[in-house]
Formats: structure tokens, sequence, C-alpha cells
């Protein structure tokens, strides 16, 4: 009788921290829940708020319409429509066919005094240009503000930038050139040497499973990735003996680290530029429809998307780029032939001013 | 003329030797210095960009270097006839224009020292070292650029310092009210930068100062 009251006891003990726990995880639920619902509201609310501010912004202005662009705007002697017939052909070099659906997303442009004193309401949609501007100043702000149509959040976050026409084209190969060189990466060096598994690597178009390892690939670069990167955010209490560990050489420390950051936080060892260079060779080889294709599938693996907007298997696309990007080595560090005559000319000039100093003319 | 060349050479020499040699020793070190390290063989990935940190932080010393140069170069080209009252010069048999000449021509024959430091410094490092790929050594289009610096900053100095005490004070009083005159237009509110336009005259394009900015890189893409 006392053993069946025993375990009794020992069950009802066992049970009770096990129902607070059920009850605890059914609380967490319902909290989510309630914040899912509530953020939906909110969600909706923003919606209706920014469509009437958009009725708000766009009340009583023109349209502007050049190709597949609409601007709708505020009269004001801004040069938008010669800005518009100017930009329009370098946009639709970029997204081709696919360009003409800008027309559903209108550019919402608001012309204002240039002088900064002047009291205006507040917009929350569009843009703000000061009236005065030229042509040219407007027409690069219509480069630079101008929405890559359809783009879906995985492509979106893939790229880590917009994808606008770009106002220097020979200075973003240039710069992923310095970043092969200079990338604290083997794997960068690799693919700078030639080994386009490498580059694929480096560019996410490839197998995407142990990015840490193919990334940041010797005991060197994780620990300079902690150390450098990442010392702050894990001085924490928790993390601080594992990044201590790290300091002292210690990788299984490091990578352990780098592994328990969130997911899409390890730095990439190729900025923003090397993979908008790649788009924009995908969008050369692949034609006029290579924009459509590109946001055709959101589904698929970037690197089949690319593949597919381009019309070559992912390897040669890689090659392009790469040569394109070899091909755009920075001018050598020589002083250019103006600046030695310069120099020589004002070296004269001041020996010149020193025999005509009056200091013996007494 | 050649023997009077050779005389300005050595009483110019004795004045400036210790910023000659000083100079010298400093050219030649810096760019040795800026490449340390960069023969180790266990250099990897992390070393290109370590590098050309290192190479660019040491290049900010060869500019300051030209100038200093120049400066003391110049002032010890003038000091001892500055300090006798110009008597021993208004005794040679010489005009003035031809004196000024010799001693310019001598500073520019001792600033060759340094110049050759810079050159051979840099030559030395980059032979010595192992340079990652994709990485290029400029070591003449270095100490050329170093030359011409050193130059400039000479012949500025040296006319200031040849010029009279009022030339000078004009220099200084014409800075001083372009100082002022913008310090003025900033408390009236007064859309006028008279700064950044002279920064843009004297730094960029075929300014006279223009050849000390730029990179000063050993090392670069």
């Amino acid at each position: 009788m006392s053993k069946a009251f025993a375990l009794l006891f020992a069950t009802v003990l066992l049970a009770s921290p096990l129902r607070s726990q059920d009850s605890l995880m059914v609380r967490l639920r319902n909290r989510a829940d309630s914040l899912l619902r509530t953020w939906r509201e909110a969600q909706l609310l923003a919606d209706v708020a920014d469509s009437l501010e958009r009725v708000r912004a766009t009340a009583g202005h023109d349209t502007i319409a050049v190709g597949g662009l609409r601007i709708i705007a505020n009269p004001s002697p801004l040069p938008l429509r010669e800005a518009a017939e100017r930009a329009w052909p370098v946009i639709d070099s970029l997204y081709g066919s696919a360009a003409q659906d800008l027309a559903q997303h209108p550019f919402i442009i608001r012309a204002v005094d240039p002088d900064s004193g002047v009291r205006r309401t507040v917009l929350h949609v569009g843009i703000e240009l000061p009236w005065d501007l030229d042509v040219r100043a407007t027409t690069t702000a219509l480069l630079t503000t101008v929405t890559a149509p359809h783009l879906d959040p995985a492509l979106a976050d893939w790229l880590g930038a917009a994808l606008r026409p770009t106002l220097h084209p020979r200075d973003e190969p240039a710069a992923v050139f310095v970043q092969l060189v200079s990338a604290p990466s083997e794997a960068v060096r690799g693919c700078f040497l030639g080994d386009i598994a490498r580059c694929k690597d480096v560019l996410q178009v490839g197998d995407t499973t142990g990015l840490l390892g193919r990334w940041y690939a010797t005991p060197a670069e994780r620990e300079a990735l902690v150390t450098e990167s990442f010392s702050d955010y894990f001085a924490r209490s928790a993390t601080a003996p594992s990044l201590q560990q790290c300091r002292q050489h210690r990788d299984d420390a490091c990578t352990a680290l780098l592994q328990s950051l969130p997911p899409g936080s390890l730095p990439r060892p190729l900025a923003q530029a090397a993979r908008l260079l790649l788009v924009r060779e995908v969008l050369r080889a692949g034609g006029r429809d290579a924009y459509q294709r590109l946001v055709a599938r959101p589904g698929t693996s970037i690197g089949e998307r690319l593949s597919s907007a381009a019309g070559l298997d992912i390897d040669s696309l890689v090659v392009r780029w790469r040569n394109d990007v070899l091909s755009a080595r920075p001018r050598p560090l020589t002083l250019p032939w103006w600046a030695s005559a310069a120099a020589i000319g004002w070296t004269a000039f001041f020996g010149f001013c020193a025999l005509r100093s009056s200091r013996w003319r007494l | 003329m050649t023997a009077m060349f050779r005389a300005v050479l050595f009483s110019q020499w004795k004045w400036s030797r210790l910023v000659v040699v000083l100079g010298t020793v400093a050219a030649f070190a810096i760019p040795l210095l800026s490449l340390q390290g960069a023969a180790r063989v266990d250099r990897g990935a992390l070393q290109a960009q370590e590098l050309l940190r290192a190479v660019q932080s040491w290049g900010t010393l060869y500019p300051l270097l030209a100038t200093a140069l120049g400066l003391l170069m110049a002032i010890a080209a003038w000091a001892a006839d500055h300090r006798g009252r110009h008597i021993h010069a208004l005794t040679l048999p010489l005009e003035r224009w031809r004196y000024v000449l010799l001693r310019f021509g001598a500073g520019f024959v001792l600033l060759a020292a340094p110049i050759a430091a810079v050159l051979i410094g840099s030559s030395l490092a980059v032979l010595t070292a192992t340079l990652p790929t994709g990485l290029q050594a400029y070591p003449i289009a270095l100490a050329a650029r170093f030359a011409f610096a050193a130059f400039v900053a000479y012949a500025l100095f040296f006319a200031v310092s040849a010029g009279t005490a009022r030339t000078a004070g004009i220099i200084l009083a014409t800075i001083a009210a372009l100082v002022l005159v913008q310090v003025v237009a900033s408390i009236a509110n007064i859309d006028l930068d008279l700064l950044s336009a002279a920064q843009t005259v004297l730094l960029l394009g075929p300014g006279p100062l223009a050849i000390f900015t730029g990179r000063w890189m050993l090392v670069d893409v």
C-alpha cells in the first residue's frame, strides 16, 4: 500500500512541472498568436495609410510618360521629361522587356523650393527634388531611385543591394578587382587565381552548404573574423570564454562561435558589387528577356535562375564574370605626365620668383 | 662658373649635411619598414589586406618627408646669408640672379641623395619581399613622385626664404585675410567658401601642391 502511495506521489511530483511546462508553452503560443494578429492588423493599417498617403501625394499632379517610365509630379521647372528621355534607354537596357512593367510603379516626385527655409507639408511616399536641378542631376536622381521590377526577396537578399543602372560602369568591376586581390579569404584568392569552384562559393551561386568552411577556409581567417568583426558581439558572458579561447588560436572555439551566428549574418567575403556585376553579366548575355527569366522562378536556386536568365551554364557565366573583373584592373599607380609637367612648372615658377626677389635692392 | 657652383655646393653641404644625411636615412628606411613582414612564408590571404594597409599608412610619411626636406634645405640655403645681412654675397663679383641660381641648383643636387635613397630603398624592399599575387610594386613611380614633391617644396620655401621680410609679411597677410573673410562670411551667413576654393586651386589638378596629394603606395593592385 505504502509502495503504491509512494509511486502515486512520485508520479504527481513528476507530472506537476511537466504540466506547468505545458501550460507555459500554451501561454507562449497564445502570446505569439496574439502578436501575429497584431502585426497583421498593423500591416493592414500601414497599407491603408500608405494608400491614402499616395493619393494625397499625387493629387493635382501631372503624369509624364516616357517609355515604361511614369512620373507623377507637381508642376515645376524641374526638367523631368528631358531627364526621363535620357534615363529611359539606360533603364530599358538593364531590365529589357521587363522595364515596361515599371509603368505599374510610377515615380512620385515632389519638386520643392531649393530654399530650405520654406516650410512644406511632409509626405511619406516618393522623393523630393529641388526644382532648380539640371537635366543631368535629375536624370541621376531617376536612375538612382528606380525600383527593379518584380524583384523577389530571395534575389534581393542574395544581391544585398538594389539592382539599378550603374552611373560609373568602369568603377564597379575595378572595385571587385580590388576585392579579389585584397579580401581576407583564401577562397577569394583562389577565385582570383582561376579556381571557378571557389568563385561560385564566394558568389553563393553553387552549393550553399557549409558556407563557413567554404568562405573562410583557414583557421587564421576564422580567428580574424571573430576577433575583428564580432569581438563585441561575442564578449557577452555566455560566449566570452569561447571568445577567449578563440583569441588563443583555438580553431574549434572560433568555428563554434561563427556557427552560432544567426542565419545570414556571416559576412560575405565579397561585397555586393561582385554579385551586382554578375547579374549585369547575366542580363547582357541573356538579351532583352533575361530579366524576365531571372525573376520568373523565385523558388529555384540563384545559380539556376542566373543560368536560365543568361542561357548559359553557371560555370561559363562565372568565367565571363571573372574575365570581366580581371580586365578591369585599376590603372597602374604611375604619375600622369601632366602632374610631372605641373610639378616642373611650379618648381620653375617658384625659382623664378626667388630670382626676382628684391632682397638686394637696398 | 663651375668652380663657383662647386664652392656654393660645398658651403651649402656644410650647412645642411645633417638634414641631408638624416633625410637620406629616413628615405631609405621608410620603404623597407613599410614592407616589413611581406616576405613571410606563411603569408596567407589575410596579409594582402594588411600589407596594403601598412603600405598606405607608411605612405603618408613620403610627402611629409619631402616637405620637411624642402623646407629645411631652403632655410639652410639662406640662413648664413640672412645672418650676415647678405654682405658676403654683395661683395662677390656676381649678379644676384646668378647667385640665387647657384644656391637653387646646389639645393637640387643635395636633394638627389634622399631621392636616390627612396629609389634604392623601395627597390630593395620590393626585391626582398614576396608580394601576394595581384599586387604590384611601383618603386620608380614612388621615387619620381617623391622627387617632384621635394623639388616643389624646396622651390616654394626657397622663394619665400629668398624674399624680404616684407614679402613674407605680404604672403602671411594674404592668408590671414583669406581666413578672416571666410570667418566673416560664415558669421554673416553668406554662401562663400573661400577655403574650399583655395584648397581646390592648390591641391587639385595642376595646382602647386597637387603632387603631394594622391596615393603614395609602394605596393598596390
